[in-house]
């Protein structure tokens, strides 16, 4: 197995809070990695750290073995990570090509003949619009391309999300509850694209939910935290029959 | 739907450079044009830089979504830059333009590294912070010469001496290519990520846009468009001094002549340029003492345009026109 992301003991306290108290997980590379655990258990905020949005107080990250704790947060998409956030976190003026040739960003070349439109760089451009177009067909977003994304309807917002991220062209993309607040169709939808993302694409996925049956079902090795900590870590039908994982969700009578 | 909307963006594209060459067209031959007086090229002329001016404003605040109330402090620095240069070392006004926009991109990039973590309100009192600044430097440090004011020879191009309609034209050249500048900075991947930071700082850097470099560009391109404004201001008069120069007001008119035409449209600056710098004139046809009722009438648009077309006066008679199209069923969508 090779790992593809790894934290070593990461630790984070917000003044008395201790978000993340020495958390170790591997993600292994090409699989879809779960992260799971109750509110407030900390799975934003490690999110934050392998992204670069966060320092840790303690610990490390390693992308493919290289540690990159005092990595920039742009040039994480570099290195060939992209995310998405919790709360959707669009350019909602701006159509859906424009968000999605946003996550492109890194693949510009140079700024000055870019901004210019010298020739190179309107053959560039050319190529990433149509890459763009090809990523929202494939997320089913083809008839919205040139709508502003404020107006399109949830579901189709998180798919907005998916695309700028997968237009980076990354090798890894974290997942920060990708079909939170989505009803039963778009959820299955969501499912099924994060699945060919995967397998198609061979895009490791690392991915925050709450939805259990798409956990359960889209994961190939899931990790629980709870109050910041590692709690449990196994393939899906060991973590549903993990004692403590049922007592950290269900909450503990005895005291 | 989507198609729908392609064609009809594609058609407003088309009409706003349809829209763009009949004014430039209009511009061209309006000194020709019978019945026009020289004061009125002059006039023309004034609108011209404040048309560019606020070009420069509108990368900063429309795409970029920092609000600077301290253009001025470009506009003085481009002046100056220009000035000095053709006093002591004998440039043209083409080169002088180039000397001015490569001195207020150089300001401007350093004042971007300063106020990196400012942003709202506080970007607005830093950069009106910097107008003031540029204000005190040129009437205290003798080179700039203070109120004295450094005086310039007559303007030549290319070795030419022009006149008023001379310098007339070339301004139209020069906002031409700013014009130009803006319109393909805009559209590009740089334009995509100075509006992905407007919009989300967050989701801009995990997009990957370097949000110290994009910022920091962004600063210097608006001071360097704004700084030809300023060079064109000091050959226009052939006179720079801080009596002019230190003016608060500039910066003023600038952000208002951008808001209200419509900070992130290409023809907004027009508009706004337009309104600010021809409606003290405009004001003096009816009134005889007119006093302070331009900046009245400023202050008052300003509030009505952030009321009624937050997103300036040209976005919102397009809105307008598309409903009542939309109302009168004339049109097939
Ligand atoms: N910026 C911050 N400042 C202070 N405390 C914070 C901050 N961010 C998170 N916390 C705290 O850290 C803890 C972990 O929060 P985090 O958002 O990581 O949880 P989570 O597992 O993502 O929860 P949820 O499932 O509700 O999204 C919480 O107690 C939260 O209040
Ligand atoms: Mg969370």
């Amino acid at each position: 197995m090779t790992s593809h992301l790894r934290c070593d003991e990461v630790t984070v306290r917000f003044g008395g809070v201790v978000a993340c108290n020495k958390i170790s997980l591997d993600v292994e590379e090409g699989k879809i990695i779960g992260l799971i655990g109750p509110n407030g258990a900390g799975k934003t905020t490690l999110f934050n750290v392998l992204s670069r949005f966060q320092d840790c107080d303690d610990g490390h990250v390693y992308y493919r073995d290289q540690q990159i704790d005092a990595k920039n947060t742009h040039d994480m998409i570099n290195l060939g990570m992209a995310r998405t956030f919790q709360n959707i976190n669009l350019f909602g003026e701006q159509t859906t090509l424009e968000n999605i040739l946003i996550g492109a960003h890194h693949l510009i070349g140079n700024p000055y003949s870019n901004m210019l439109w010298l020739p190179s760089a309107r053959r560039n451009e050319r190529e990433l619009t149509d890459r763009a177009v090809e990523i929202a067909e494939m997320l089913n977003l083809g008839d919205e391309l040139d709508n502003p994304v404020k107006n399109l309807p949830y579901g189709h917002q998180k798919r907005v999300e998916m695309a700028r991220a997968l237009a980076a062209k990354p090798e890894m993309i974290l997942l920060d509850e990708p079909v939170a607040g989505c009803n039963d169709e778009e959820t299955a939808e969501l499912k099924e694209i994060v699945k060919r993302i995967n397998s198609e694409l061979g895009i490791t996925i690392f991915l925050v939910e709450h939805d259990m049956a798409m956990v359960m079902t889209v994961c190939d090795y899931i990790c629980v935290i709870n109050f910041g900590a590692n709690l449990a870590q196994g393939t899906p039908s060991e973590i549903q029959s993990n004692r403590d994982v049922i007592k950290a969700y269900l909450g503990e009578d005895d005291e | 739907m989507a198609d729908i909307n392609a064609a009809f963006k594609a058609k407003m594209v088309q009409r706003k450079w349809a829209a763009m060459g009949v004014l430039f067209l209009a511009a061209v031959i309006f000194p020709m044009a019978p019945g026009v007086e020289s004061w009125m090229a002059s006039e023309a002329t004034l609108i011209i830089m404040y048309i560019m001016a606020a070009q420069g404003v509108s990368i900063l605040t429309g795409y970029t979504g920092l609000v600077t109330v301290g253009h001025g402090g470009f506009l003085a620095v481009g002046a100056y830059a220009s000035a000095l240069s053709t006093k002591y070392l004998g440039t043209d006004l083409i080169t002088g333009m180039f000397v001015g926009a490569a001195m207020s991109a150089f300001v401007g990039w350093a004042l971007g590294l300063v106020f990196l973590r400012l942003s709202g309100a506080f970007m607005a009192i830093g950069t009106l912070g910097f107008a003031f600044f540029v204000g005190t430097v040129v009437n205290n440090v003798p080179i700039f010469e203070g109120r004295e004011g450094i005086s310039l020879p007559k303007n030549h191009v290319i070795g030419f001496e022009i006149g008023d309609i001379g310098f007339y034209y070339t301004a139209l050249a020069a906002l031409g290519v700013t014009t130009l500048f803006v319109s393909l900075l805009v559209r590009s991947g740089v334009g995509r990520a100075f509006m992905a930071l407007r919009d989300s700082e967050k989701a801009a850097e995990a997009s990957g846009v370097n949000r110290v470099f994009y910022r920091t560009l962004a600063f210097s391109l608006s001071a360097a468009v704004t700084g030809v404004a300023g060079v064109l201001f000091a050959h226009y008069v052939n006179y720079v001094s801080s009596e002019v120069f230190a003016d608060i007001w500039y910066s003023v008119d600038f952000l208002v002549a951008t808001v209200v035409g419509g900070s992130a449209v290409l023809l907004g600056p027009f508009v706004g340029g337009l309104f600010v710098a021809f409606l003290p004139t405009f004001i003096e046809l009816f009134v005889d003492q007119p006093g302070d009722l331009a900046f009245i009438i400023k202050g008052g648009a300003l509030i009505f345009v952030l009321i009624v077309a937050p997103a300036g006066v040209v976005v919102g008679l397009v809105q307008l026109f598309r409903w009542l199209r939309g109302k009168l069923g004339g049109d097939t969508q």
